[in-house]
């Protein structure tokens, strides 16, 4: 891993270069970076161990078998989500700290110097001094890990209001 | 009956607290904890809910134990505020402070830390110390400032002890109805016992008035 604040910088230059992933591997790779949690996809816990345990466990407490199957496939979701709310608690965005921490003024100069071999106008200079400045704005915006991590888990706040109002619904009526 | 008859293999009335949270699944039992989290409270904070009801059910025991959980994202969230002002603390002093490009956040974050929780080395000291100076700034103006900067994200944080808090609400409904369901099994059980009994012994006398 390179500290050079120069080697890093034109890292960055290069990378905003790029065109994205064109082998089918890079594709199926980059295909999964929206995927955060899961949670809007339809789960099937009917085939799962943990259902059917839970169905004949609470079968025992004189629910009927309607009931049983809504309040058991209630709980598990209402699981799934405390799941992914813990892991996206735990496991929050990396905070970039070249780009939070670098100098702008100070970088100017190695923008000019690693642009200029390639004829470059100062109009592409300033644009990618510019956008390097919004990407640093943006970083910083996001604050440190706490920070992230407390929007992060904010996020999922619908599925646990949904969740557990499923899961009391499921009981009360059951 | 089918309930009695399972109250009395699983969750025994004579069974142990302890126990009966480990007769549960334990993909809903086993809490999930961050490193430095002490499992022991947590199951101490699980045992004292449980012996408020006097003979949980399974289902009861599950809905107690997400309860719990609960109970604990709130003390998670309720530290994360005050982290939350110490990292705007540390942002602050960074900004004001002459080591913005030197030491970078992470290392003024730390030493913040431990400056706030009084166990900071010399040279963590004095870094904050001249950070402050630097700024001229006090620690409580630094704490106002910082404040007012992590607001969006206390306001986040308020919001997951909110939701936290309605959670608990829906849980607390849920448990009541189960516990109200199985008074209501007993009591017609017992009233079933009564008429049972009352009619054995209207036919017992039936049976006297005849044979005499």
């Amino acid at each position: 891993m390179t500290t050079n604040p120069r080697r890093n910088l034109a890292n960055r230059c290069n990378a905003l270069k790029s065109t994205g992933p064109r082998s089918a591997s890079g594709k199926r790779a980059s295909s999964q970076n929206s995927r955060k949690h899961g949670l809007n996809s339809v789960p099937d816990f009917e085939s799962s161990s943990e259902y059917r345990a839970l169905v004949d466990l609470i079968a025992e407490e004189g629910f009927s078998g309607f009931a049983c199957a809504d309040i058991a496939s209630s709980l598990l979701n209402y699981r799934r989500v405390m799941d992914a709310y813990y892991d996206t608690y735990t496991s929050p965005e990396p905070v970039d700290e070249f780009l939070r921490d670098a100098n702008m003024k100070t970088s100017n100069p190695i923008f000019s110097e690693l642009l200029s071999p390639s004829d470059s106008e100062p109009q592409d200079v300033r644009e990618m001094a510019a956008f390097f400045a919004s990407m640093q704005r943006q970083e910083r915006r996001k604050g440190g890990p706490v920070s992230r991590r407390s929007s992060d888990t904010h996020k999922l706040i619908r599925y646990q209001r949904n969740g557990i109002a499923r899961l009391s619904r499921a009981v009360r009526q059951g | 009956m089918l309930y009695n008859i399972h109250f009395s293999i699983d969750v025994d009335v004579a069974m142990p607290v302890e126990d009966k949270s480990k007769s549960l699944l334990p993909f809903l039992s086993s809490p999930k904890l961050l490193p430095y989290e002490s499992e022991a409270e947590f199951q101490s904070g699980l045992q004292s809910l449980l012996s408020e009801l006097d003979n949980p059910s399974p289902l009861a025991v599950a809905l107690i134990s997400q309860l719990n959980e609960s109970l604990w994202w709130i003390k998670r969230h309720t530290v994360d505020k005050e982290l939350l002002l110490h990292e705007a603390m540390a942002r602050l002093l960074s900004k004001a402070g002459s080591n913005w490009m030197g030491s970078g956040n992470s290392a003024l974050s730390l030493a913040l830390e431990h400056y706030l929780d009084g166990s900071a080395h010399k040279d963590e000291t004095d870094v904050i110390e001249e950070a402050l100076t630097d700024g001229n700034l006090t620690l409580s103006d630094l704490r106002v400032r910082a404040f007012k900067d992590a607001a969006r994200h206390i306001k986040m944080v308020d919001d997951l002890i909110h939701r936290q808090h309605q959670t608990m609400r829906h849980l607390q409904r849920s448990i009541d109805s189960i516990d109200y369901k199985s008074r209501l099994i007993k009591r017609m059980d017992l009233e079933l016992a009564a008429l049972e009994s009352k009619q054995s012994a209207k036919g017992a006398l039936t049976l006297d008035d005849k044979s005499s």
